[in-house]
Order: structure tokens, then sequence, then C-alpha cells
């Protein structure tokens, strides 16, 4: 048999078809902003990892043994009723320690985008918190922020048009929703908040090797510091490199970061200290105080995870908009 | 007729079209995107594949001016930039033929029926040639590969990677040679 024609069977037998996730990339080619490509790989992966840990990990620590009074200097704070906090995991290379994760993005100065966007709920009868994502590229009406006009664009615009508060303000109207808090996370306060849990453990099933993040790590069992936690959520070449498991790395890595807060902060003080760091490792609103009556309080609370309901978009394929009445439905449901 | 497809024109009109409407371009994606994920999915694996693709069509989005009209057929072009990005995946599409070595042969096509089709003697000797596709040294793999897996004539080849064609037969014979010492040479019938 001919050696080109066996060539060909094998090439039949490696051959993927493609899926249909390949059309996102048609997306980004009309956005037509290569530079900007790939840091919203490396953002992408830190997404749900340092938004969901900077809510789920101080807020579900707290075990029953915490109930412990709090020291004197700290004034307690009522956190009772319904809570919605924004979360926003930003992709800034501005200020120390961030422009190293895309030198050229800090030189050129291209703002910052929201790329991850997640609405936690938090019920006044604390049951069962609901973590919504909203994707990025849903394209949503978005009202009058300072100087910009009311228009129809994705909704990470508007954090670039007008920080978290134009984000905020867009997403209550768009769900009704009452949003009390924000959270903003970067790359620097993931690792920060990482590192003052001592690190957390990863049972991995294959090595990773990966040269764009600097990342070597052996199979089985490994202790990950800050930035090898941060080069692990950002990974995209591992696994079936699809967009699902990197989520589900992410969350693995929440997991691991829960298990660490649980067995490592057993008492008050050792919790208020990492609260501490956790405060200092990212923009929000919410005190020392408030995070801790927070964590506290919801030491019982299960967390659900869930998306908002999305489809194409009916101008451009290639965007998403929220599916109706799906997602009103969903958000009434949260009132 | 509604179901007759539209004649379509030249890459090369496209690529001209996007200089002023960069929306353009998207068509030469819906028409050779599917093409160039199934090339890099046999060397690299569906993971990396995605992103690649993606990656050639923003290159060759960012260099459209320089692009040669004279040139209709953008296939050359575009198996070009991504032979390029593949080269970085070396390490990867080596361990991806050694892993070949060591999986054993499917036995779930085992069927009499299957055993005389085509496939089954490419599993056959799929050790053999994974084998000798990892030793080959990287720019005569890319020149038989092309050929056996991107379909491309030796001209096209040629232009993809900017060298002579004088240059691909005499690279795409010796990957060929290896290939076929590595199968044993077992083929009586087969004449260079």
């Amino acid at each position: 048999m001919d050696d080109l024609k066996l060539l060909r069977d094998l090439g039949v037998e490696l051959e993927h078809e493609p899926p249909a996730t390949l059309r996102l990339q048609r997306e980004s080619l009309s956005r037509s902003r290569p530079r900007r490509r790939w840091a919203a790989w490396w953002t992408a992966g830190l997404v749900a990892a340092a938004t969901a840990a900077a809510v789920v990990v101080p807020t579900l620590i707290v075990s029953d043994r915490h109930t412990a009074p709090a020291p004197a200097a700290w004034r307690s704070v009522d956190m009772s009723g319904t809570r919605n906090v924004l979360l926003i995991g930003s992709d800034t290379r501005e200020g120390p320690g961030n422009a190293k994760y895309g030198p050229q993005q800090a030189r050129s100065d291209v703002g910052q985008r929201s790329d991850t966007i997640v609405i936690v709920h938090i019920p006044a009868d604390r049951g069962t918190a609901t973590a919504v994502s909203i994707p990025r590229d849903s394209m949503v009406a978005i009202p009058r922020c300072g100087s910009s006009p009311a228009q129809r664009n994705m909704i990470n615009a508007a954090y670039d048009l007008g920080g978290a508060a134009c984000l905020r303000k867009t997403l209550e109207s768009l769900t009704g929703l009452r949003i009390q808090h924000t959270v903003e996370v970067d790359f620097t306060g993931f690792k920060k908040m990482v590192n003052a849990l001592g690190g957390v453990e990863v049972t991995l099933r294959r090595p990773v090797d990966d040269r764009a993040s600097k990342l070597k790590l052996p199979a089985g069992k490994n202790h990950l510091d800050g930035e090898a936690a941060l080069g692990y959520v950002r990974l995209r070449y591992y696994g079936d490199g699809s967009d699902i498991a990197r989520v589900k790395r992410q969350q693995q890595l929440v997991q691991a970061m829960l298990k660490k807060a649980r067995s490592g902060l057993s008492s008050p003080t050792s919790l208020k200290t990492f609260l501490s760091s956790v405060r200092d490792a990212v923009t929000t609103d919410l005190s020392v105080e408030s995070l801790y009556a927070l964590a506290t309080d919801l030491s019982k609370t299960e967390l659900t995870f869930t998306t908002v309901p999305w489809e194409p978009d009916t101008q451009d394929r290639n965007r998403l908009q929220w599916k109706q009445p799906e997602a009103r439905e969903l958000f009434s449901g949260l009132k | 007729m509604i179901t007759q497809p539209a004649v379509r024109g030249a890459d090369s009109e496209l690529v001209s079209a996007s200089w002023t409407d960069p929306e353009a371009f998207a068509v030469l994606f819906d028409r050779y995107s599917a093409m160039l994920y199934r090339y890099v999915s046999k060397r690299l694996g569906p993971e990396p594949a995605e992103d690649l693709v993606g990656e050639t069509f923003l290159i060759a989005f960012a260099r459209r001016t320089n692009y040669d009209l004279a040139y209709d057929d953008a296939r050359p072009w575009l198996f070009g930039i991504l032979t390029k990005l593949v080269s970085r995946h070396h390490r990867k599409e080596a361990a991806r033929y050694r892993a070949l070595l060591r999986a054993p042969v499917d036995a779930t096509v085992e069927s009499p029926a299957d055993r005389v089709a085509a496939g089954v003697t490419a599993q056959a000797v799929r050790a053999e040639l994974a084998g000798a596709l990892a030793a080959l040294p990287a720019k005569d793999r890319d020149v038989l590969l092309l050929i056996a897996w991107g379909d491309l004539t030796y001209e096209e080849v040629a232009r993809a990677l900017g060298i002579p064609v004088g240059t691909v037969r005499s690279r795409l014979n010796r990957g060929r040679r290896k290939v076929r010492a590595a199968l044993g040479d077992t083929n009586p019938m087969e004449e260079e």
C-alpha cells in the first residue's frame, strides 16, 4: 500500500470535527483586536476562581465553631436581609504586580475589562445562595453612565465606560434586583488570597507543562502557592482544552480554597486575619466587619452556580443575548 | 435555483474587499476555519486546534494588506501562517505521535468486514507511521503533512512555506523515504 495513502488514513483516524464553539473565534476576528486576544484568554481562566473565591471563601468558610464573640475592637455590623453582591473579575494590568501578566497591555493603556461578571444572591433566610454568571458578550441595553449616553452594547462595555458603578447600574436595570455591594478582583488580588491561605492543594490527573503560564506540575497531589494557582486557573492547553473543563478547574480550585480555609482557619482570630488580607486583595465597598458578619451568618448556606439563560444575538450571531422569558424568570425568582 | 450554491468569488477578492470592509474577512473564516481545524486536530489534537485556528485568522487579518492578490486561493497563505503556529507546539506534536506508539489498536472495529477496510491497514501500521512522524525533522514533516493531511499541491506548499518547489519535492521525498523505511519497505509495488 502507498505510504501517502497510509498517512492519509492515519490522518482520518486522528481527525476531529470542529466544535460549535469554533464560531466564537470568528467573533474575536470581527472585533479585530488581535492584541487583546491573549489577555482575554488568560483572564478567562481567572474568572470564576477569583470572583467566586472572593465571596465564597469569606462567606462559606465559617463553621459552627466560629461563633465565639468577636474581639472588642470589631464593631458588629448588621448584614441581615437579602443581599445581592456583584463580583467582577477584572483583567486590569494596572497597579503593581499586574503588569507582568501582560506588559504590552499595561503599556498600551487599553483599560480594564470585566471578564467575569457574577451576581451572588444571598436570600434573607440564608438558605441557598445563588451565583449567576453573566456572559461578558451579552448584548444589553446600557443606561446613561456619566458622560456616555445610553446604548446597546456588550455588557462588559459598561465596565469600560463607567467602572463598577456603571456595570452595577446596568445590571440593576436589567435584572430588577437591587445590588448592594460590589467586589472586584484582579490577578494580584487572587494571588494574595491564595497566599493568605498558605497555598492550596489540588490533585492532578495529568502533569502540567504550560509554557504560556510558565507552569510545570507533576501528576498527583500538588501544593500551589498564589503564583502557581493563578497559572493553574489560567491554563488553556490542558485536559480537553474546552472552556467547560477550565471552568471545572476553577471550581476545583475554589473547592480547594474552601477546604484549606475550613481546616486552617479554626479560630476567629485567624479567620479575621484571612478576611483582612481578602479585604486588601480586592476592591470592595464591604468592610472587613461586613465580610465577617456575612461569613459567620452564612456558615450553613449552600451555594449554587448558574448562568443567565442566553441565545445567539438576533442582530449579531456572534454575540449573545439573554433568552427571554427565562432570564426574567430567573431574576424574578431571586427577589 | 435556490438550492444552487452561489458562485463564490475568489478568496483574493474577499481579502481586497476586507481592506476597506473588515467584515468581508469573516467570510474567509466561514470558508476555511473547519478545514484548518481538521488539519490541526490531526497534528495536535482538538485541545489547541480551536485557538490556533482563531489565531491564524487574527494574524491573517492583521496582515491582509500584504496579501498577494495575484493568488485567487487563500488556502496556502492560511496554511503557511498555521504551520508557523503549529511549530510552537512541536513537543506536544511529538508526544502525540509517541502516544500512538504505545496505544493499543482499537479493538472495537475488528469485525471481519472492517478488517478489509483500508483504514485497518493504516491501523495495523499505526505505530510505525507515528514513530516515523515523531522522528522526522520539523521541516520535512511540515511538507509531508501539508500534502498528506492538508491536501495541498507541491506549488501550494511552496507558497505556504515560502520555499522553492524543488525544495518541497526534496523534503517530501526525504520524508516519504523515512516513512517507508519505518514501514519496513514491505510493499514491492512501491516505486519512486
